[in-house]
This record gives C-alpha cells, structure tokens and sequence, in this order.
C-alpha cells in the first residue's frame, strides 16, 4: 500500500491519475452546491487558478477541515483515489478561463469508488442492521460502534466478549445494571442514566422514550436516583426480530477484535 | 365580513421566526413612517463574533429582550433598549462537521420559558430563557449517518418544539420532529417520505424512498383556529438525476398540514410532482384571508426555489393560483387554472442542460412580507441561469447525492440581478420593482409605516416607500445582508433591527456569475435603528 501511495506521489502529473481524478472530483467535489466544475468555487472555495500544495491538499481532502463543511474522505474514498484528486486539483493551478460546461460524465458513468463496509461478510448484515435508518430507534440511536452512533449506552465492544447466547440474553434482557429511577420534586419518575454532576447540578439521560433526552436539573429538583427499576433493554430493541438481533452479534464480535 | 381575519401583525414583541405564526413579516408599529424614515440612526449595535457563514438569523423579542443565535450555534440574550448582553450559550460542536449545511443558524424559537435551537450536529437543546442555562439536549439523527442537520428555527406550538432537518442534497429521507417543551421526550415524527405500506410510498421507485430527501429545512407556519402546522418539503434526492426514482415523489416539493398533537397529515399539496431541478417548496408559508372570486377563503401562500408562488386553500390543499417572482424560468412554462405544470424541461443526463432560475433560486430562502395596510405581498426575486449537467448517481447513505453539476450564468438578456417588488397576493399582478445589482437574499420587513425594509449584498440596510418603491433611506453596514430584520418597541419606542453579514452556500455560488463577490467581506452584526429622542 505504502509503495503504491508512493508510486501515485511521483505521479501526480500523469494524465491518467489526473483523469481518474476528474472522474472522482466530478462526482465528489464539483457536485451541486460544493466546489464547482473545475473547482470554479461554489459554497467550497474556488480550486482553479490557484497554487495549492500537494500534501495540504492531500491532508485536508483525507482529513477534512475541522469546523468548516469539509468532510473527511478517508475511509469514503481509497487512499490512491485521494491522490487522483490532488493530482486533479492540482492540474487546475494553472486555468485562468471560466471551466467549460460540465459535459465531462458520459451517461451511464457510475459513481466514484467508495469504500464498502471493511469487515467480514458475516458481520455486513449485523453492520446495516445495527445502523438501519428505515427503523426510528436502532442500536445506533445509543450505542456508538466504529466512531458512528451516539455514545449515551454502554461501550459494546466490551460486553461483545461475552458468548452469543450470553449477548443475546443480555440485549433481551429484562433488567439493567446500568439504569437508575430518577425521582423528582414535580412527581416525575422516569429511567435514568447518569451523565455527570457537580455541586448544583446533575446530569441524566431520561431513557422514558427513544431517543434518550440528556437533562441537567438542580439538585434540589430530584427526590432520589436510586438503583432498580423496571426498565427494559427488551423493549427498546422490539423493532428487532430474534434472528436480526442474533445477526447483530458477529458485527460487534468484528468490532471487538479492531480494538486496538 | 362573514370571517373574522386572524391578525398576523407583531407589535412591541417579535415573538416567531416569522413575527406571528401567519409569517407575515409585518409590524403594526407605525412610529417610524415615510415622512421620518430619513431621521433614522444607529442606536446600539452587536457583534456575535463570529463571521463564519454570515449572519443568517430572525432575532426573536419578547418583553424588552432579543434573542439572537449566530454561526456555530452561539445564542445571545440581549437588553434590546440598550444592546447589553444579559446573557450568552455557547454550544459545544464538535471539531469535524463537515457538513455543507453549516455553520450558519437562522434562529431560535421561544416560548414556555425556554429558548430552543438546533443544531450543526444535529440536536435540539432548551435553555432557560431567563439565565441561559441548557435544561435538555436531544440527539435528532446521528449527523455523520444522516448527513442531516438543523439549521432552520424551531417552531413551538403549545407544550411542543417542532423542527425540520437538512439533508435533501444528502441521500437521506427527510422528517419533522416535535419533542415536548419540558422534558425534550419526543412526540412524534412525520416523515416526508411514506414507507413501505403508508398512502404515497408507491409514488417512489424501489429503494429510492429511503434516500429520496424530502428536507424540511425552514420553518412551519401554524392555524390556531383550524389547528394545523404547515411546513415546506424541499426536493427529492438526488436533485438533478430522477431516473431511479420514477413517479411523483410525495410529500417533496410539497406543503404538508400537520396536526400539531400527533404529526398526523391533513392534507398536501405537492407544487412539482417528480422534482429533476432542486426547486425546493421549503420556505416559508405565509396565511392570509383574503377575497377570491368574491368569497372569503383562508389562503397559504408558498414561493419555491422555481420562482413560482402558489396559493392554495389552507382549509384543505385546494388550489387557487400561482405566479411567477422572477422572469427568467425555463423549467416550465407556466401552471394551469388545476395547478398543474406547463411543459416541463428537464436537464439532460450527460450533457449541457440551460436551466433558468439557477440552483440559487428564482427566490432565495429569505422570507417576503405581507402588509395588510396595502394589501400587497412583498417578495424578491433573482434573474440567474445555469447549465446542468445530471449524472446517474448512487445514493451512499448521509453523503452528498446531487445526481448532477452545474454552473451559473446569466439569463439570455445577458443582464444577472436581484429585486424586490410588491404583487397583489393572489393574482401575482405587479405593482413596482425595485432593482439591484446582485441578488437580494436578505428577509423583507413590512411596517405599519407604510415602509419596506431589506438589505442587499453590498452591506445597504434600506427603506422603500411600500406605496411605490422608491427608496427613502439607507444605511452602510459595512456587510451584506443575508438575515432577516425584524421591528419591536421597548418603552413606547420603535426599533429595526437588522443582521447584517454576508455568507451562506449561495453567496459561494455567486462568483461564477460576478467574480468580484468572491472577495465581499463577511461579517456578523446586529444594528438597531430609532428614531432620535427628543433633545432637552
């Protein structure tokens, strides 16, 4: 991989990476409200006509510009085909005309080369499932896996050391050793997880319906927080039917062994 | 009169995005009028600090205090006689957005004690509306998963928040949410996009429902007496390649009415049927009851991004009109007495398409406003073009899915602007037009005063008289103006308010037609005018 990168590096001028580049940037880069044909600048800044460096434009294409709309392409695009954009971007230093009328895809062109999802093929299935947006309240909607997710739930990767049926137990399960019953002043009652405090306030996420609403409330607004209480993990995951939970287990058997 | 009119008009409060729940944009105020507009002067002025993406926000007034949110989720409360911050929330965005819907907010919403906004990553939170303090936040969707956030205000219709989401340029399929005021539980959410087994799915071709946009990126109008929330669909996903979504793609490009309770859906009326062009029906929805045919019918007004304006019944969808706020539109040549769509002309897969307006719009997102002193609806419009080229496309979940290219250019008379004109609401006959070089993309205000209140690209804050146009005053505020004014009073005495800071996607895409707006400088400030007291 190293070697090929390197081999791209000394590249950049070749009329090929730079057409592959075209293609990638036409269909990434240029699209809509972004960076405009030929980089003529659009709610991204203006790319023609302008003297970038090669390992700047590199990096922020890779990493993305923190703060700003500039997303990281590493791990959405394969690294030799970042090195076609910068090839590309920086084919367009010296254009001094307006860019011409954006003929440049063919019809029928797919799109530019994603990256798919990199685990195993037994663990795709539990990956979509874990992440499914056609269901309101997912696995993701609590739990973060693979920097995807809200982190409010328990890190997954831990309890992914347990044996399938122990994992398949534990997310049906009836009772949690996590959740607490938050009382308060007003008579609300409702599950809670506790987010943070100091000496006026505390934080909880109130779990009474997905997705989980992180309060801060006085201290002086709560009763008790106290242990037990009749929340259901079960419930949560209804929208799921036994066979997709068992499903979901190689996926965070997978994401288990990335730990690093 | 038979029907008693709802009165859309604020007064010393600006309590909505909108002004009222109406979005009429107009303030009963009429201290500041056509005979002393020249006097007016700066009074006091704010600086959010930051000038990232402009300053794109609706301040809200209520009971002698503004409240103002900025780039990056900043949230001021503000002494709205003397400017001085009373209080500030910051809220913490994580370092990688990387989002093109960002970093701008257009406002807050307040009501029941609190202040709500969302946010670039994608979360509503509830401050205290006295100290500022954050009393609950909730995640909407995973932002990097959805590619969705929410830039828009809220809307706060009795003990629940409602907010719409971006993301209609994104493969995602687009909702509205309402959480409860007080503990942030959420209530419910309408999808924009029916799934499988509800009325309309069938309207999307295999798989595309589940990436077919349908954003709900501005903010919903509501009925109190019909009791029904109205809010603009944007475009369906990818914009400008619609092959692999064949059919007429409800509820995008459409004006739902919801009932605020449940979310259920009363009716719609979809504008564009199988959208190929981005032309969102997003913004605003403004209510009037006016005459039509001699009867008195309670109407809803929406312009989209086509630069077609339609009226329809708000009782029930019905339609009654529509007409044009720009003259360069190739896409259609008109709409039919049934509301339907004259020759549609749609960009070509592969190849150069002319499409007229631009993608920025025959109107941009900043509201019009309705007076009901003249009786006239005051909105701008832009003369802009651009090829298209569309692209077979596939969606990949939370990215960009534009299915297409495009580049700006001006209209065949060779001759790109902006302007602001007066129309009769229903008829769309024109009264006068005011001209600009650029476009206008900042909100009207209408005042009592008989006054017309917007700001252009080059940093003028100006009045026209409402009756013929003609300008009466302006003020250089060293910015161009990309937000919307708003007018109150604190202790008997009248002030506009105006942002002033220029940003945004659309300013970005301007340098393609007028090289020398790459350049304009941003900003991020508030200025409040008034008449000057009275000397010893």
């Amino acid at each position: 991989m190293i070697w090929l990168v390197l081999l791209l590096v000394q590249n950049l001028t070749d009329p090929g990476t730079i057409s592959r580049g075209k293609r990638i940037f036409v269909q990434t880069c240029s699209v809509g409200y972004c960076h405009g044909v030929g980089g003529a600048a659009g709610a991204g800044p203006r790319l023609r006509g302008r003297k970038l460096d090669k390992d700047y434009v590199y990096r922020v294409t890779r990493d993305g510009i923190p703060q700003s709309a500039m997303p990281a392409w590493k791990g959405r695009l394969r690294d030799e085909d970042i090195w076609a954009v910068v090839a590309y971007v920086l084919s367009l230093s010296s254009a001094v005309e307006p860019a011409s009328a954006p003929a440049e895809m063919p019809p029928g062109v797919g799109p530019a080369a994603f990256l798919q999802f990199p685990g195993p093929a037994e663990a795709k299935r539990g990956h979509d499932l874990f992440f499914d947006a056609t269901r309101g309240t997912r696995c993701a909607t609590c739990h973060s896996l693979g920097e995807r997710g809200i982190p409010i739930g328990p890190d997954l990767r831990d309890v992914a050391s347990e044996n399938p049926a122990q994992l398949l137990s534990l997310i049906r399960n009836n009772r949690s050793k996590h959740v607490l019953t938050a009382r308060l002043e007003s008579g609300e009652v409702f599950p809670a997880l506790r987010a943070g405090q100091n000496e006026k306030w505390v934080k909880l996420y109130d779990l009474t319906t997905p997705p989980p609403v992180l309060r801060t409330l006085e201290r002086s607004q709560i009763t008790s927080i106290v242990e037990a209480n009749d929340w259901q993990h079960a419930a949560v995951v209804r929208n799921y039917k036994t066979e997709e939970l068992q499903a979901i287990i190689p996926y965070l058997k997978w994401e288990r062994s990335q730990e690093k | 009169m038979l029907l008693m009119a709802e009165d859309g008009s604020t007064r010393a409060n600006w309590p909505h995005y909108g002004g009222t729940y109406q979005f009429w944009r107009y303030s009963a105020l009429e201290q500041i009028n056509r005979s002393n507009v020249k006097k007016l002067v700066p009074v006091w002025a704010f600086q959010t600090g930051v000038v990232d993406g402009g300053l794109q926000a609706t301040p809200i007034v209520v009971d002698g205090v503004m409240y103002l949110s900025s780039s990056w989720n900043r949230v001021f409360a503000i002494n709205a006689e003397t400017g001085r911050e009373l209080w500030h929330y910051y809220y913490q965005n994580p370092r990688q957005i990387g989002i093109i819907y960002s970093p701008w907010n257009r406002g807050v919403a307040v009501g029941e004690g609190r202040v709500f906004m969302g946010t670039l990553d994608n979360y509503v939170v509830a401050l205290d509306q006295k100290t500022g303090r954050e009393l609950w936040k909730v995640n909407v969707e995973d932002l990097q998963q959805c590619g969705c956030n929410i830039t828009g205000a809220p809307l706060v219709v009795k003990n629940k928040v409602m907010v719409g989401v971006t993301g209609g340029d994104s493969a995602h399929r687009g909702y509205i949410t309402a959480f409860d005021v007080v503990t942030g539980r959420m209530a419910w959410r309408f999808y924009t996009i029916p799934g499988p087994g509800e009325k309309g799915h069938e309207t999307w071709e295999g798989e595309s429902w589940k990436y077919g946009g349908g954003a709900s990126w501005m903010t919903g109008s509501y009925d109190r007496e019909l009791n029904l929330v109205y809010w603009g669909i944007g475009n369906p996903a990818a914009d400008f390649y619609g092959e692999s979504r064949r059919g007429a793609n409800l509820y995008t490009d459409s004006v739902v009415a919801l009932e605020p309770e449940t979310g259920e859906l009363k009716w719609y009326f979809q504008q564009i049927p199988h959208d190929v062009w981005d032309w969102d029906s997003a913004y605003e929805s403004v209510l009037l009851d006016l005459p039509v045919k001699g009867k008195m019918r309670k109407l809803l007004l929406n312009t989209n991004k086509g630069g077609y304006t339609f009226v329809v019944d708000r009782t029930n969808g019905e339609f009654i009109s529509a007409w044009p706020v720009a003259e360069a539109i190739n896409w259609i040549k008109g709409v039919d007495e049934k509301g339907e769509l004259i020759e549609r002309y749609e960009p070509q897969i592969g190849k150069p398409t002319f499409i007229c307006p631009s993608v920025g719009g025959g109107r941009q997102w900043n509201q019009g406003a309705y007076s009901p002193q003249t009786g006239w609806y005051y909105t701008t419009g832009i003369e802009w073009c651009q090829e298209v080229t569309a692209q077979k496309e596939e969606p990949k979940e939370g990215l960009n899915f534009f299915g297409g290219v495009l580049q700006l250019k001006p209209p065949p008379t060779g001759r790109a602007y902006g302007h602001l004109d007066a129309y009769h609401p229903v008829t769309g006959q024109k009264f006068w037009t005011y001209s600009s070089k650029y476009p206008l993309l900042a909100s009207v205000l209408a005042t009592a005063g008989d006054l017309i209140f917007t700001g252009d690209a080059e940093g003028d804050f100006f009045a026209l008289d409402a009756q013929s146009g003609t300008k009466l005053w302006s003020f250089q505020t060293g910015s161009g103006h990309r937000g919307s004014s708003i007018s109150y009073a604190v202790k008997g005495r009248q002030y506009i308010a105006t942002p002033s800071g220029w940003g945004s996607a659309v300013a970005g895409l301007m340098p393609q037609i007028w090289p020398e707006t790459e350049e304009f400088r941003s900003g991020s400030t508030l200025f409040v005018f008034a008449l000057p007291e009275e000397g010893p």
